[in-house]
């Protein structure tokens, strides 16, 4: 069990006025700021004797006073000594007095107090009894000394392991305003009766984090008092001062008059600030890397004893710590959103690029890159007109926004590795630059434009029969000229035959955008494809001219499964093709056969062919052969691409193979029946 | 302006000024006019008589039913009419004929419109031809190449048949008055006709 200072310097009084005869006894040690004496202990003096003299000035004129500024004892053999030494004593003790010793208590020659005793009759010291009051002396200081040092120890010892717990604490989560209203609890009561933390906010407010208390009734109430008076953010005490300056602010005593001018007229406040007996304040900052983040604050009241330098340093020191855990936990999150935001931006398919206020690149997702076909490390931290040098042209007509408002992407081309690429790009302004996003929207722009090209050669398509039939019906209707019979029965059947031409377009543009859209539907059947390619053949030679040969040649091909009708209509269409790319005399021939699983079913001409280069193509819709569409045989530009897709909807291949000047042939692959 | 000052007379304009001056074919020429056209022009033998000479336009299409509503509406304006199935046909006869006008199809097999244009303003006998488009094609881009190919005409298919003869009146005798080239401006410059 350890033994405090107090208890050592009670025991040693005790043991010397015993060992010495003496009637009553004190010990005085020096205040820490050197300039007054406390009386620490005493033993034997009256009560009121001794009232006023709990604590006094080092320069006092009393006897204690003297040896503790000379070092040197005093032996007084009689009150009337006494009093003739120190006049202004003569009233003190007056009925009591008779000899009195005062020796130094020093340590390593350093004095730090005193010792007196006095006693019930005049005595005349002798050196040999001097001696021993002086040895007394000496013992005691030595006595008292080591339990200070022990004590001194054990408060430090006390303060590391609440450092030490505190740490631990701080560093247990990244949730800082958790843990600091930890931190706040574990300050109480050891280190003080109240602990608060305030935090600087985002705008610079003051934000109180933490108040802690044992009693948690008497936080809630703390919380009340701080509603009803807010604390004025520009008080020059306090946290507000001290969150202004960065230093701490230490009231060992907090001076009545502070108090008094706080409370003014107010004596709600004054019944509660008498009740919470405020003692002794410190203040201090959380200061990580020059900026000064909160403010943790003590208070001691009804129970914890003024705050001492070692209670300053150590709160000091928790400040400390406490705002270098918040800096690092706020370091952290930043970090970690940043990666987060890094990562999410490395997964954006938009190209997202972040400028700073001189134009600097400091963000270059993988899909600008894409984009812009500049790598992230040849565009970090230089100046975005020499990365791409196409930026300004790229954005010019982007008008920058306000964050949160709607984008308003401007498209644009660029020329990336030699091929032009169409971006969209819309940009955000904000306070610390400009962010820009990117989309790559060549590909909708192609699709775009085959939708627009659909249209425009639609309305080709549609415009030469148009002509014939609206510019028949307009010069049959004139009556300022006499046509022959034989124009009028050429403009009657133009009129026929255009108009059935222009059904038919619109027919196939229909069915080609059924296609499209994924909305023809097939009624997949077992069939024969000997019996379908037969009556595709019947139909077409009541048309075909006589100088072409049309023939069908099927070898009990094996049944397959597909929408007859529209097989039918693929294989008329490809016969009709065939006719009319052959030269006269030329051949056409229908050929079914079985074909290892599947059923093919060739269309074979001797026309022009197809150049290898243009096969591929051909199925593509409105593709022509010459890309100028010169081909006015009255086609509309969609037959190969109708039953292509067709032929792939009933799970079959339609392919060319053509040799120029020698002709074609076309084959539709389909599967046997399962 | 200096482009219209150093503009050619064109051969039809000659002819005009031919008829103008009386029976016989007297040529007149104007400065900045170039002696090769007029060598070439008096030199052909092909050249239309300028007195009573009906106007002779070469209609260039693949498809019989415009050629047709061409051949018979342009009958009954008085003029005469020859006809090409394709590009290239178009090309020999208006090397041959040296029609007054030529009504030119664009989207035609092989040799197509375009090309018919581009080899008739290159060509010395030819250049001087107007050319009046007669197509499907109705895109502002294929009109300016329709300006740019030296047409002074451009007619967006359907059309109509009946006017067809008043309006090659109309091109030829601005042709004539000098406004060729304000023709062809017009083309793309979106004044519909």
């Amino acid at each position: 069990m350890a033994v405090t200072p107090e208890q050592v310097l009670d025991a040693i009084l005790t043991e010397g006025v015993r060992a010495a005869e003496a009637r009553a006894g004190s010990i005085g040690v020096v205040s820490e700021d050197g300039e007054r004496i406390e009386l620490l202990a005493q033993i034997g003096y009256r009560p009121e004797v001794m009232e006023d003299w709990q604590e006094f000035r080092v320069d006092a004129p009393t006897p204690m006073s003297d040896v503790i500024r000379t070092g040197e004892p005093i032996f007084i053999s009689s009150v009337q000594e006494r009093n003739r030494l120190y006049p202004s004593l003569a009233q003190v003790g007056q009925e009591d007095g008779h000899a009195l010793v005062v020796v130094p208590l020093a340590v390593e020659g350093r004095v730090f107090g005193a010792i007196s005793l006095s006693f019930d009759h005049d005595i005349e010291f002798e050196p040999e009894r001097r001696e021993m009051k002086i040895a007394l002396a000496r013992q005691a200081a030595q006595a008292i000394t080591r339990s200070r040092l022990y004590a001194a120890e054990q408060a430090m010892r006390e303060r590391m392991t609440f450092l030490a717990e505190a740490s631990q604490l701080l560093a247990s989560s990244l949730d800082y305003n958790r843990t600091l209203r930890r931190l706040a609890q574990l300050c109480v009561p050891r280190l003080a009766d109240w602990c608060a933390i305030d935090m600087v906010d985002e705008d610079g407010g003051i934000e109180r984090l933490a108040v802690a208390h044992e009693d948690p009734e008497k936080v809630k109430w703390a919380y009340e008092l701080q509603e009803r008076y807010p604390p004025d953010p520009d008080a020059q005490r306090g946290v507000p001062q001290v969150l202004r300056s960065g230093e701490p602010d230490f009231l060992p005593t907090i001076p009545e008059q502070l108090l008094e001018d706080a409370i003014g007229d107010d004596h709600e406040l004054r019944r509660i600030v008498d009740e919470l007996g405020l003692k002794s304040s410190i203040a201090v900052p959380l200061i990580a890397r020059g900026r000064t983040l909160g403010a943790l604050s003590l208070i001691a009241a009804e129970r914890h004893p003024v705050f001492t330098a070692a209670d300053l340093e150590l709160a000091i020191e928790l400040g400390r710590r406490a705002a270098v855990a918040v800096d690092n936990a706020r370091l952290y999150r930043e970090a970690e959103r940043g990666a987060n935001a890094a990562r999410a931006l490395a997964y954006v398919a938009d190209g997202v690029v972040l400028l700073d206020r001189d134009g600097t690149v400091r963000h270059w997702n993988p899909a600008a890159a894409a984009i812009t076909g500049v790598s992230e490390d040849d565009a970090l931290g230089r100046p975005v007109a020499e990365v791409v040098p196409a930026w300004d042209s790229l954005t010019t007509h982007v008008q920058l926004l306000a964050p949160g408002s709607a984008p308003r992407p401007v498209t644009v081309p660029i020329v990336v590795g030699g091929h032009e690429r169409w971006v969209a790009v819309s940009g955000v302004k904000f306070g610390g630059g400009t962010v820009y996003a990117l989309q790559d929207v060549t590909e909708e722009r192609a699709l775009e434009k085959t939708r627009s090209d659909f249209v425009a050669t639609a309305s080709h398509e549609l415009r030469t029969p148009l002509a014939a039939v609206y510019g028949a019906v307009r010069t049959l209707r004139r009556d300022d000229v006499q046509l022959s019979e034989s124009d009028k029965a050429q403009f009657l059947e133009m009129i026929e035959s255009e108009a059935t031409r222009l059904a038919k377009i619109v027919d196939q543009i229909l069915v080609a955008g059924q296609l499209d859209a994924g909305a023809v539907e097939l009624e997949l059947t077992e069939c024969n494809p000997a019996e379908v390619a037969a009556g595709v053949i019947e139909s077409a030679a009541t048309h075909v001219p006589e100088s072409i040969s049309l023939s069908l040649d099927a070898r009990e091909p094996p049944q397959i499964a597909c929408d007859p009708n529209k097989l039918r209509q693929v294989l008329v269409n490809l016969v009709d093709n065939a006719v009319k790319y052959s030269p006269d005399g030329g051949a056409v021939v229908l050929r079914v056969r079985g074909d290892n699983g599947s059923c093919r079913i060739d269309v074979l001409d001797e026309g022009l062919g197809i150049p290898s280069g243009e096969q591929s193509r051909i199925f593509e819709k409105f593709y022509r052969l010459d890309p100028q569409q010169t081909h006015g045989v009255g086609g509309s530009g969609l037959g190969l691409y109708i039953c292509k897709e067709l032929v792939e909807r009933m799970d079959g291949r339609l392919t060319v193979e053509s040799e120029p000047g020698k002709g074609s042939r076309f084959s539709v692959v389909l599967p046997v029946r399962a | 302006m200096k482009a219209e000052v150093s503009q050619p007379i064109r051969s039809t304009s000659l002819r005009r000024r031919g008829v103008a001056v009386g029976g016989r074919r007297v040529w007149s020429c104007q400065a900045g006019d170039r002696p090769r056209s007029r060598s070439q022009a008096s030199g052909s033998g092909s050249a239309t008589p300028a007195s009573g000479a009906a106007r002779r336009v070469l209609v260039v299409d693949d498809e019989r039913a415009i050629r047709l509503l061409c051949r018979v509406n342009l009958a009954a304006s008085g003029m005469e009419v020859i006809e090409a199935a394709d590009g290239r046909a178009g090309l020999e006869l208006a090397r041959k004929e040296r029609p007054d006008l030529v009504l030119l199809d664009v989207m035609m097999p092989d040799v197509d419109g375009w090309t018919v244009a581009r080899e008739l303003a290159e060509g010395m006998e030819t250049r001087d031809i107007p050319v009046v488009f007669l197509t499907a094609r109705a895109d502002t881009a294929d009109k300016r190449l329709g300006e740019q190919l030296g047409g002074v005409g451009y007619l967006v298919k359907p059309f109509d048949p009946v006017s067809i003869g008043d309006y090659v009146e109309d091109v030829l005798s601005r042709i004539e008055r000098g406004e060729r080239e304000q023709l062809r401006r017009e083309i793309s410059s979106g004044r519909e006709r």
